[in-house]
Parts: structure tokens; C-alpha cells; sequence
């Protein structure tokens, strides 16, 4: 089976963000960038179905600059990617989901794809638009909030379980599909230090982004904004748990009114 | 200017249209400048009941695909049935309710009809005749303004940040619109079944309200009822710090954090949880945090807006008697 998983340089969770001086974009130059969160799972996914599907490769697809787009298709090929392709954004990514799909659709239809994995969101924009963009994009259908996916060798065709609304859904699809992983299902393998080594000489192939659709419309960050830091709790002070409970239940809805 | 505004209808479990759905509603209704400019959309064998869940509220105007093999297959169907809608309506923006219908849908439908896309939107605006909207990222560690550039917009709102609309009862004026021709291939999947969610009768974590988490300081899985019950005392969802899913009391669906799910509910209580950065980092976008916890140097109280500092086992227990007392709960 031949699938590819699309990979997201985004900012460690505990890097301390700042925004830039025009306060239009979070200053790149304050944090370090990592395969983070849904796409880990999407790479874990993937290689796991790999190990269970005989003859199966994993090629590994980011979209990004320099220099941190290569680095976390290092780390997909350290965990046991195949392939890697890096479509070089320049120096100015899109920041609209859309447009990002449309780059990588333009990498993925001319390369097999009998799956195409995602994470459900990103860990920094958190829109949760490329796969569904993609599946529409590619003509495949697309499912996001998954949270197993394995294949059925006898029928020819992939069961999954999504979550929703309802509950829990239980699908089966042929190929080709585009599935956004929801985690929280597995424990991500980590990368061995040989590996990691190797990865660091292994080939990535690299395509320029084709140009932004001109009729499109986009939306593009004008604004980030950080809030005031949190200064601390107000404790509330109590001689018996009657007293807490009383207390704190009336600050919360004369206060905070947080319930009626 | 005024807008012309597509509302999404989403059926809820008893075929009415969803909280969401309505949400979407309030928020068109201000940004049109009224119900001539909103019109809705809905498909499936529930499409007639959703468009008099809209004339209940002041849109009239409603697009049906009263299609019931929309109801199990794959959105990119629905999709479609939404582009032939947009094709009659010209809408400038869809909007349609933050669930996890809603995101599948965005992208799919922006990737159609060539407009931008946003979800986990919290307000918008018009700004000199563009659309302006403002959305939580890096786990609500920080706040996007994004501009629309050449009109045409799909956006998912987050579910509560906008108001429920008035019921203002007019005449419905439906449209049905045929399933147009669909390639197979969008129609190969075929949904095998529906298991309800495990999680308790309580709503799901990523769009409860309320919020009650259980950390180590349970002591072990026999005390989990404990959160369980202030959660149901309050309507709330259940979430775990990953210590309680490692250790297994716990499914890791229920996990709040960085490897788990990010919540931003209304209210947030932390009941016996430290307060790790990679447990804060999922929960800090919640409006109001309450912490319980024994020990007053916990990290939790540095992000809590308010804390108890005390035994769980005997605050939690009397909080739940106090939060049944003052809703009426027997
Ligand atoms: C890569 C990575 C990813 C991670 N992802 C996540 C994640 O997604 N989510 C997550 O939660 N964690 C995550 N963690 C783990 C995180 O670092 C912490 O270990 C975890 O959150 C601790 O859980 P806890 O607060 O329940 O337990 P503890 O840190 O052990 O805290 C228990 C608390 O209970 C209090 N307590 C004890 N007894 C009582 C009592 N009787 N009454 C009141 N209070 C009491 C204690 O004072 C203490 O503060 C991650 C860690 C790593 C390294
Ligand atoms: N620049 C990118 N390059 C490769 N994959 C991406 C990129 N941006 C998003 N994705 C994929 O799309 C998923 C959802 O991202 P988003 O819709 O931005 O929240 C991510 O988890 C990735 O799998």
C-alpha cells in the first residue's frame, strides 16, 4: 500500500511565544520547530499500517521553508518514513489552509496514494481544514476525528472508527481515502539515535510550490494578540468543605457567572 | 453593506436543528443585518424539520436536499448539494457550527467553491467593507485576527461563543435542490454503524461547557466517581490529567493536554491535577479554571483564577451537594 502522511513544522507546546513587532505573526525566530501532537500520530498510524501491509511505503510530505520543513521530514524518516518531499514555500508560507492543501494536492496527485494521513489539526493554527481541503482537492473522500484505522486485507478496504457528535462511527472505505487523525489512541514510537543519524544524510526530495490560485479567496493573519498572563489564583478561604463548597459555588455565579 | 449569508443545518441526535447550527444563526443574523439577507441549508431525510427549525427563528429562506442517502454517506456528497445551493443563493460567507461535522465540512466546501477557510471562530466582523474574525491557536495560548481577501468565506464558529437567536416564527419558503451527479468514488464508503460514546450520558470534551478533570491525587481509579459526579452535578464533561489515563483508570480519550485534547470550555475544574505544562496547555483557553488541590504551591494555582486549597475527598464531595442544592438537583 502506498501511502503518503503530510507533516507540519509547528513550534514546540512549550515554547513561550512572542509576537513579532508589526503584530501580525508570532515571531519564527522565538521557537523551536518539531513534529508535534496529531501529525506524530499520523506518522505513527502509518508506519503501523505499513508493518501490518506487506509491500507498503510511507512517503512523508511537508510544506514550508527552509529550514524547518527539512528537519521534521528528518524526524518522519528517522521514525521509518520511506520518502520525503519538502515543497519549499519560500520564505513567505501561505497561511491559508486551503491554499496550503492546494500545494500539497499539487505534490500528492502526481505520486501513488492509496491513503493520504493527516493529523486533525495543526498544533499551531488548529483549523483542521487541510484534510477535508485536500480530499476535496484530490476527488477522494475525506473523514477527520479518527481515531483507529486499520486495513482489511480479506475485503479490501480500510475500517475505521470516527468520532462525532453521535458518538462513535463505524465506516469502511476502499481506496483511495484521506483520513485526519484524531490522537490519543497510541503511544507514538520515539526515534532510535542510529536512525536519527542516518536521517540526517537520507535524500529529500524538494518541488517548488506552484503559484496561488489567482480567482481564490484567502484569508490571511492581520492580528496576534497574547493574553494578559494569568496572575495567579484568588484563593478562597475556608474552615469547613461546607464553607468551600458554599463559597466558591456563589463566586462562580455572582463572579464569574459561569452558571446559572 | 450587507452580506448574504449561507447558515449550515446540522441535525442534532432528535432531528432538530443543533445548538451549533442555531449559534450560526445568531451570529448571521447580526453580521447580515437581518433575516432578508440569511438563508439556511439542509439535507438529508430530516431536511423539512431543520427548515422549520430556521422559520422558527426568522430565516425563511432554506435550501432542502431531502435526500436520505445523505444521512450515512460521506460529507462530500452534502458538499456538493451545498455548491449547488451557493450557485442559487450567491452567499458572500457560509457559516456553519464548530462540531466535528462542521471542520470536515469547511475545508471541503472552501476547497470547492475557492474561498478562504477558518474554523474555531469566536467573533466576526466587518471591517471597511471586509470580513474580519478572531480565533484561538496555539491551544488558546494566543489570539488570530485574519482578514478576508476577495469576499467568499467559510467559516466554523466555535460552539458557545455566540449567542442563541430569538424566536421570531415567519413562513418558510423552501428550495429544494437536487443531489447533483456524483462521482462514485465519493460514495464508495459506507458507514457500518454508530456506537454511542463511553464518556457517561455527560456532554463530549471537546464542546462541553463545563469541564471537570480528575488528577493523581484521586489516589486510585475507585475515587474517579468522585469527579464524576460533581461533572454530572454540573453537566459537565469528564476529562483526566494523563496520569490517570497512563495509569489506566481511565480511557486516554479522556486525556486534557498536550498528547490528549485541547478544551476551552466556559468553566474548568482541576480536582487533584499538579498542573503540569503539558496538562496546561490543553485547558488554559478555558474562560474561568478552579483548582483543588492540597498543596498551595501546586503550579495549577498559577493559571486558576480560583483555588481550594484543601482535601479533594472532602471539598469535592460537599461541592457536589452544594452545586445540586443551588440548581435543584435532588
Ligand atoms: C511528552 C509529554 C506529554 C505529556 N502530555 C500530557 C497531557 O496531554 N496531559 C497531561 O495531563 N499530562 C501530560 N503529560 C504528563 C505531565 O507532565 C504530568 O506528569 C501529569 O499531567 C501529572 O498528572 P497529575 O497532575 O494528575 O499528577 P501529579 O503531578 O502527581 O499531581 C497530583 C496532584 O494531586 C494533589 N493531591 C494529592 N492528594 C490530594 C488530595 N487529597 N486532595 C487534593 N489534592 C491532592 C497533589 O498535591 C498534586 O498536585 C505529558 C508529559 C510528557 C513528558
Ligand atoms: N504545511 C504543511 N505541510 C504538510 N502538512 C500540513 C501542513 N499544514 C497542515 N498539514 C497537515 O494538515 C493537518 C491539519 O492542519 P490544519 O488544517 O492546518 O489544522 C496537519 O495535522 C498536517 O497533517
Amino acid at each position: 500500500m502506498e501511502i503518503v502522511v503530510c507533516v507540519k513544522p509547528v513550534p514546540e507546546a512549550e515554547t513561550r511565544l512572542r509576537v513579532a513587532t508589526d503584530g501580525t505573526a508570532l515571531d519564527p525566530e522565538a521557537v523551536k520547530f518539531v513534529l508535534t501532537g496529531y501529525d506524530e500520530s499520523a506518522v505513527e498510524q502509518a508506519l503501523l499500517l505499513k508493518e501490518s501491509v506487506p509491500g507498503s511505503k510511507v512517503h512523508a510530505i511537508s510544506y514550508g521553508p527552509a529550514p524547518r520543513t527539512e528537519e521534521v521530514l528528518r524526524a518522519a524518516i528517522a521514525l521509518g518514513c520511506d520518502q520525503a518531499t519538502w515543497i519549499d514555500s519560500g520564505a513567505a508560507p501561505a497561511t491559508d489552509p486551503v491554499d496550503v492543501a492546494r500545494a500539497l494536492a499539487a505534490a500528492i496527485r502526481p505520486v501513488p496514494h492509496d491513503l493520504v494521513l493527516l493529523g486533525k489539526q495543526a498544533g499551531d493554527d488548529e483549523e483542521g481544514v487541510v484534510a477535508a481541503a485536500l480530499g476535496e482537492l484530490l476527488e477522494v473522500p475525506d473523514f477527520g476525528f479518527v481515531v483507529d484505522l486499520r486495513w482489511d486485507a480479506a475485503g479490501s478496504r480500510f475500517k475505521f472508527r470516527r468520532a462525532s457528535e453521535a458518538g462513535l462511527e463505524s465506516w469502511e472505505a476502499p481506496t483511495p481515502l484521506v483520513v485526519g487523525l484524531q490522537q490519543a489512541w497510541n503511544d507514538p514510537r520515539t526515534a532510535k539515535l542510529p536512525a536519527i543519524l542516518k536521517s540526517r544524510k537520507a535524500p529529500i526530495a524538494k518541488v517548488t510550490a506552484a503559484a496561488r490560485s489567482a480567482e481564490a479567496a484567502r484569508s490571511r493573519s492581520v492580528k496576534f494578540e497574547l493574553p494578559a498572563p494569568r496572575t495567579g489564583a484568588k484563593l478562597i478561604e475556608f474552615k469547613t468543605p461546607q464553607e468551600a463548597a458554599e463559597k466558591l459555588v456563589k463566586v462562580l455565579r455572582e463572579e464569574a457567572k459561569v452558571f446559572p | 453593506m450587507s452580506r448574504r449569508i449561507l447558515v449550515i443545518g446540522e441535525p442534532s441526535a432528535g432531528g432538530h436543528l443543533s445548538g451549533a447550527s442555531l449559534e450560526a444563526v445568531g451570529a448571521a443574523l447580526r453580521l447580515g443585518g437581518g433575516a432578508a439577507s440569511v438563508a439556511g441549508f439542509a439535507a438529508g431525510s430530516t431536511a423539512a424539520a431543520l427548515a422549520a427549525d430556521f422559520a422558527r427563528v426568522g430565516v425563511a429562506e432554506v435550501y432542502l436536499t431531502e435526500e436520505p442517502r445523505l444521512d450515512s454517506a460521506p460529507l462530500a456528497g452534502f458538499v456538493r448539494a451545498v455548491a449547488t445551493a451557493i450557485a442559487e443563493s450567491k452567499p458572500d460567507v457560509v457559516l456553519v457550527g464548530g462540531t466535528t461535522f462542521g471542520r470536515d465540512f469547511t475545508g471541503r466546501c472552501a476547497a470547492l467553491w475557492n474561498a478562504a477557510a477558518a474554523t474555531g471562530v469566536t467573533e466576526v466582523t466587518e471591517s471597511d467593507g471586509g470580513l474580519r474574525f478572531r480565533r484561538p491557536v496555539f491551544g488558546g495560548r494566543a489570539t488570530e485576527t485574519r482578514e478576508v481577501e476577495g469576499g467568499r468565506a467559510v467559516l466554523a464558529l466555535r460552539p458557545h461563543a455566540f449567542p442563541l437567536p430569538a424566536e421570531a416564527p415567519v413562513a418558510s419558503k423552501p428550495h429544494p435542490i437536487p443531489l447533483p451527479e456524483l462521482p462514485p468514488v465519493l460514495l464508495a464508503p459506507h458507514r457500518a454503524g454508530v456506537e454511542a460514546v463511553t464518556t457517561g450520558s455527560g456532554p463530549a470534551l471537546g464542546d462541553a461547557s463545563i469541564v471537570v478533570s480528575g488528577g493523581r491525587g484521586l489516589r486510585a481509579p475507585e475515587h474517579f466517581h468522585l469527579v464524576e459526579e460533581l461533572a454530572a452535578s454540573l453537566g459537565a464533561a469528564v476529562g483526566a490529567s494523563r496520569a490517570v489515563t497512563d495509569a489506566g483508570w481511565r480511557p486516554t480519550s479522556f486525556q486534557v493536554g498536550q498528547t490528549g485534547r485541547a478544551v476551552s470550555p466556559q468553566l474548568y475544574v482541576a480536582v487533584g491535577i499538579s498542573g503540569a505544562i503539558q496538562h496546561i496547555v490543553g485547558m488554559i483557553s478555558s474562560r474561568v479554571i478552579v483548582a483543588i488541590n492540597s498543596d498551595a504551591s501546586a503550579p495549577i494555582f498559577k493559571v486558576a483564577d480560583y483555588g481550594l486549597v484543601g482535601d479533594l475527598f472532602q471539598i469535592v464531595p460537599a461541592l457536589t451537594s452544594e452545586v445540586k442544592r443551588v440548581r435543584g438537583i435532588a
